[in-house]
């Protein structure tokens, strides 16, 4: 019974687990940084989770060759086209977060919670 | 021609926003004549929309011409159409006003603000008309990104700000990507139309409810409703002065509209949980109705109450949901458009008292009205509206509401509806009292700019706003007709 | 402790509703749902509709062409973000780029900074090359793999290269933050252009066999691909150099 669970669905759980710990560490991580290295991990795991709905069984690549034409002989191209996306804007998401870094460290001169917070105060 | 109006609606800021780095090269400020010229199209071109969707039902837009399921789709309905009037209005007001703002900038500073405004604008106006559920997604991070940005530009808090608000809405946006997942893996389509239709056909339930709660926590974030509205305040408070209106005003209702398609066009009321969900939105909004307004109370910041505020309004929206009667959808959505003008008017108010003063606390603006006495006017109309006094907009929704409530009989609903009235009362005396009566403040002026009252282009969306608060507030029944052509046949019987 | 527990939590939290409710299709299933809706639709008529073998390139470019208009905004609206938000940093002169600790050697004023690439090796030979190979891979990202993103990628790469191995003087013409900018802004016109043209030909948007002027449909299709690869390899070359200089400006190298 787990064996076939995990056989189906193994990977699901595994990318569920990647999206746990990402959001885990946007909570509980007090760096910046580390912030927005877990917010990646949480998209890459995204990614992977609808990458694994374009797989199907005996399918290949899906670049057209010119003896098959079958359907069932290739895999599902739209999840592919729509991840492209998805990395484009996770991409961009981190560097405008990462331009932000920029001016934080700029001005606050550090890029730990406790010290923004403090200074954020003193400045009032 | 009349076919092409959906895209085109769209597609002119786009092009606006593409464009407009290339122009300001001529000369600084050509790049916002152009957005303003584009946003101005689009308003003219969505009333148009508005009225031909009035005359002959609901419209599609297929791109490419690949119908439904394989391309992308626009859907435009009768809400559809009033909230891209609502958008393309306020984006025009809020390019007008910032005309005044950020004056001495280089040319690349300047033309990149305009096209970081034009896209936000592009992305609400493309998150309202689409029609697929992934499109959605991409306009939802083209709004979130423009608007990271734009309140970046606001300071060094703003940047703290934009920064926490920049991880939240990430988390808001996978959520929805992974709300995405589940529903495709069940469908196999992104399409919304064509999703409905075989989710109502089979058995799904589960797989509606897993991806149904991952919704509500995602858009619950992107519109601030109750306990995901940590962002908000400091958010609002910290954002560039110029934007402020734009994003106080219309970006926390787009994701409420999202919410509400997906809710009631997507899923349906034959949805097994559906009453479930009814609940938890009507106690997440009670709760934001009476959280955000005691929060009001106690703040000295200007811009920090209206924030506040803004946590106590939304919940006025989504209890026009968690109601789920037409008469209540259309009472939520007219204190969507009410609450747009007044929130973005009392923005405006505020952003011309920081033009000329600089001041944002409420003990500085002691009897300001002698020096601007049109926009504390504004101002008045506007809280007067919010608290709820006829013939101000305000009024007419909390009415329909309260109708609704009161025909399903949710008594308790109706209840927090007036405490959280009488509650917006006192904040809102509050700040009338500081402006018409407390002892006069010797205010300076941050430079010689006019005698009295700011200039032509914070005043023109100062006065917009309170024309529009008013007209709403007297037309409210034929809005409400408009609005109930196409709620008539989603919500509860 | 209280963060093990609060990581517990959140997990569990994610992981237990997929797995009591079975509400996924197993993986690799043709029978499953997304294999067998719309899919197989892209999968047959890639060829005949889309005049394009590679069906990835087919669906982002052809049949959802308007999310990659979108797409590529967002790489420009990343762009012109960054250049805005560093544009507020002011102190140029206390960044100086220098080694954390001072174990490390530091180098001598004087010579370049990254001393790990030869110059000689890249501007002669690598770039040409690298070159070559994104109008390789733009022009034929619609048969095979590849396309506009990796081509603009690859352009974006070769000025990188120009910047890291001569920080002050550039061999290429001097590109400014607010060009770069600007070509990436005409980069995603050209795309939004090729909806135009089918607009003005009387088709729905991006509807490519609808271009004013009269072809096969096959080639219109063919010419609309092209269109938007070379708008978006415009986009992505000029946001990623925009990027570079927004950071570069704000940077001093001690030379």
């Amino acid at each position: 019974m787990i064996g076939t669970l995990l056989a189906g669905k193994g990977i699901f759980f595994l990318t569920l687990l990647l999206l746990g710990i990402g959001m885990a560490g946007i909570i509980v991580c007090e760096n910046y940084m580390k912030k927005l290295i877990c917010m990646n991990i949480m998209q890459v795991a995204v990614i992977f989770f609808f990458l694994c709905l374009g797989q199907k069984n005996g399918g290949t690549i899906p670049v057209a060759l010119d003896s098959v034409i079958n359907a069932a002989d290739y895999i599902n191209p739209l999840p592919h086209g729509l991840m492209l996306t998805a990395i484009v804007v996770s991409l961009g998401t981190t560097g405008v977060g990462l331009a932000l870094l920029y001016r934080i460290k700029d001005r606050y001169g550090s890029i730990e919670e406790r010290d923004i917070i403090r200074r954020g105060k003193d400045k009032q | 021609m009349t076919k092409n109006l959906p895209i085109l609606i769209v597609l002119l800021p786009l092009i606006a926003a593409q464009l407009c780095l290339l122009l300001s090269k001529i000369h600084r400020h050509v790049g916002r004549w152009i957005v303003i010229t584009a946003v101005s199209a689009s308003l003219v071109m969505s009333v148009i929309q508005l009225l031909e969707v009035i005359d002959k039902g609901p419209v599609h837009y297929y791109f490419g011409n690949y119908k439904a399921p394989i391309g992308i789709e626009f859907s435009i309905d009768t809400v559809n159409a009033m909230i891209l009037i609502l958008i393309c209005i306020l984006g025009l007001l809020t390019c007008l006003f910032s005309n005044e703002f950020n004056q001495v900038s280089d040319e690349t500073i300047i033309g990149g603000m305009n096209t970081v405004m034009c896209l936000l604008i592009t992305g609400l106006l493309g998150m309202t008309s689409t029609g697929d559920v992934f499109n959605l997604y991409v306009f939802l991070e083209i709004t979130s990104l423009s608007a990271y940005c734009l309140i970046a530009m606001g300071g060094n808090k703003g940047v703290v700000a934009a920064y926490r608000y920049m991880l939240v809405g990430t988390i808001a946006a996978t959520l929805y990507l992974l709300g995405v997942a589940v529903l495709y893996a069940n469908t196999g389509t992104l399409n919304m139309a064509d999703m409905s239709e075989i989710l109502n056909d089979g058995e799904y339930d589960d797989a509606m409810l897993l991806a149904m709660v991952l919704f509500v926590a995602s858009f619950g974030i992107k519109m601030a409703l109750f306990p995901f509205h940590g962002w908000q305040p400091a958010a609002y408070t910290h954002a560039d002065t110029s934007a402020r209106p734009l994003i106080a005003g219309a970006m926390g209702k787009i994701p409420a509209y999202a919410m509400f398609r997906y809710l009631f066009c997507v899923y349906g009321t034959d949805f097994k949980y559906f009453d479930y969900f009814l609940k938890v939105l009507g106690v997440l909004s009670v709760c934001a109705m009476l959280y955000g307004s005691i929060r009001a109370i106690g703040q000295k910041d200007m811009r920090k109450l209206l924030a506040y505020s803004s946590v106590a309004q939304i919940g006025y929206i989504s209890l026009g949901f968690a109601i789920g009667t037409p008469v209540a959808l259309a009472g939520a959505f007219l204190h969507m458009f009410g609450h747009a003008f007044m929130k973005a008017g009392l923005f405006f108010c505020v952003g011309a008292i920081v033009y000329r003063y600089g001041k944002f606390s409420l003990d500085d603006v002691g009897r300001i009205y002698k020096k601007m006495p049109l926009t504390c006017g504004l101002l008045v109309i506007a809280a007067l509206s919010m608290v709820g006094i006829p013939p101000a907009v305000g009024f007419f929704s909390k009415w329909y509401l309260g109708l609704a409530a009161a025909k399903q009989a949710d008594w308790i609903y109706l209840a927090v509806l007036v405490v959280s009235s009488l509650l917006n009362a006192v904040y809102f005396f509050r700040l009338i009292e500081q402006f018409f009566i407390n002892e006069d403040r010797n205010l300076s002026q941050i430079k010689e700019r006019g005698r009295i009252e700011a200039s032509a282009w914070i005043l023109i969306p100062v006065v917009v706003c309170f024309v529009a608060i008013l007209a709403l507030g007297l037309c409210n029944v034929k809005i409400v007709n408009i609005l109930l052509m196409t709620l008539g046949e989603v919500g509860l019987c | 402790m209280r963060k093990a527990i609060g990581i517990i939590l959140i997990c569990a939290a994610l992981i237990l509703p997929f797995v009591f409710f079975d509400v996924l299709p197993a993986i690799g299933d043709p029978a499953s749902a997304p294999n067998s809706h719309v899919s197989d639709y892209y999968i047959e008529h890639t060829e005949s509709i889309a005049n394009s073998p590679n069906m990835v390139t087919a669906v982002i470019v052809d049949f959802r062409a308007f999310d990659t208009l979108l797409e590529t905004t967002v790489m420009f609206l990343a762009g012109v973000c960054v250049m805005i938000i560093l544009a507020g940093v002011f102190k140029t002169d206390k960044r100086i780029i220098e080694p954390r600790s001072k174990k490390m050697k530091k180098h001598k004023k004087g010579e370049p900074v990254f001393r790990g690439i030869n110059k000689d090796v890249t501007i002669t030979v690598l770039q040409p090359i690298i070159l070559v190979y994104a109008i390789y891979v733009l022009f034929h990202g619609e048969v095979s793999l590849g396309g506009g993103f990796q081509a603009g990628a690859l352009i974006g790469t070769v000025l990188l290269l120009d910047a890291m191995a001569i920080p002050d003087k550039r061999n290429f013409p001097d590109i400014t933050k607010g060009t770069s900018a600007m070509v990436a802004g005409i980069g995603t016109f050209i795309y939004a252009l090729a909806g135009i043209l089918t607009l003005v030909g009387g088709g729905f948007f991006l509807e490519y066999e609808k271009f004013p002027w009269s072809v096969a449909a096959a080639e219109q299709h063919s010419i609309g691909i092209l269109m938007v690869e070379i708008g978006v390899t415009l986009g992505v070359a000029g946001t990623i150099v925009t990027i570079m200089n927004a950071i570069l400006e704000k940077v001093k190298f001690d030379k």
